[in-house]
């Protein structure tokens, strides 16, 4: 995938540059394009033919876009090739988001808010 | 690290883009990502605060929620999701150019990143035309604009005192326990409100991209770039995939639901 290319000449200091080549750039975009195309047809089936439970269209629909979310993150925006740092600075937002969710929900439903639970489970 | 030797001998190869507190332009350019980045956690918080706002109501009101979310008008969220992925692709192709020095392969990708960044904005345009139509009275934006037939719309999903859910699209106007009045309708007023938060915040940080965009194509075509220094062409590419990953969480939470 990412290919190495070391230059004979200067600027290199002995650190490998690594890059992302443009045939692994048009996979990545192919890829989201199947997920797309996925989670659009997954709304429609569940819509149309088929009736989900909630929980299932929301687990379904979500993985998908985290999918998606991850591939950008890592191809488009070369977290897989950076330094250690960024790539904890990446990682460290959506750790703050999920405390931030697991946290605050955690709250509401041990609070039993709202009066009637809803239909995740 | 560098030996002094290679560190004098490097002060005359470099560009004049690389400024005195740094050794060198790798270390610059790190410095500059790592900033990048830290911004744009403080972005993927604020958009949190909404998806937070937005699970804890869906939570509370799932029927408004489902019956709401049918109002909106998936075919072109669907198009503008292609056409933001593809925008993704072209500035992905952009940062390679510049990487690898092609000035006319940078440009051309930039300026179909911003063409794309247009249609996108025009598309949305139109969704929101659409909604502040009907609360005017008109069936779409083209017969509100020329005043015909203002009285085919009887609904109007723009929050506010105006609202009013079209009640042959749903009968549980407030849903779980809240209190079920005709003027509030709050789950499905919910529902809009953040829709709109959502998808605007969204649009503004879209024409904020496109602002870098512009600048970053102004700097390519002065020839600011080269194979050494393109930092601004890597961290303005950042701030656009970021913008395009909250859309692909906006695009199912709020229009497949």
């Amino acid at each position: 995938m990412a290919e190495q290319h070391t230059h004979a000449h200067a600027h290199h200091h002995g650190e490998k540059h690594t890059h992302i080549s443009r045939g692994t750039y048009y996979r990545v975009f192919a890829a989201l394009m199947v997920l797309m195309v996925l989670t659009v047809a997954a709304w429609w089936v569940e819509k149309n033919l088929i009736e989900l439970p909630g929980w299932l269209a929301v687990t379904i629909a979500m993985s998908i876009a985290i999918a998606k979310t991850v591939l950008i993150v890592l191809y488009f925006m070369h977290v897989k090739i950076s330094s250690r740092m960024t790539q904890v600075y990446a990682a460290g937002a959506f750790v703050w988001l999920i405390i931030l969710f697991v946290i605050t929900m955690g709250d509401y439903v041990a609070r039993g808010w709202p009066p009637q639970a809803g239909p995740l489970p | 690290m560098a030996t002094i030797t290679h560190e004098e001998a490097h002060t005359h190869t470099h560009g004049p883009e690389l400024q005195h507190q740094f050794e060198t332009p790798e270390q610059q350019k790190e410095a500059a990502t790592l900033g990048m980045w830290a911004f744009l956690v403080t972005e993927i918080m604020l958009f949190g605060g909404i998806f937070m706002a937005y699970i804890a109501y869906r939570w509370a009101f799932p029927e408004a929620w489902e019956e709401s979310a049918a109002l909106l008008n998936t075919p072109l969220a669907t198009v503008n999701t292609v056409v933001l992925l593809v925008s993704s692709l072209t500035v992905a192709l952009a940062v390679n150019a510049a990487e690898e020095g092609k000035k006319r392969r940078l440009v051309t990708m930039l300026v179909l990143t911003i063409v794309l960044g247009l249609t996108f904005l025009v598309i949305k345009g139109y969704e929101y035309s659409e909604k502040f139509a009907h609360c005017a009275g008109a069936k779409d934006p083209i017969s509100w604009i020329t005043g015909s037939d203002l009285h085919e719309s009887h609904e109007c999903l723009v929050p506010g005192r105006g609202f009013h859910f079209p009640a042959e699209h749903g009968s549980a106007s407030g849903g779980h326990g809240a209190a079920k009045t005709a003027t509030m309708q709050s789950g499905h007023q919910l529902f809009f409100l953040l829709y709109f938060s959502a998808t605007g915040l969204h649009a503004i940080h879209m024409i904020i991209g496109l602002g870098v965009m512009t600048t970053i194509l102004v700097m390519a075509v002065r020839d600011r770039f080269s194979p050494t220094y393109f930092t601004p062409v890597e961290i303005g590419g950042l701030y656009w995939h970021l913008i395009d990953i909250i859309w692909v969480f906006l695009f199912p939470l709020f229009y497949l639901v």
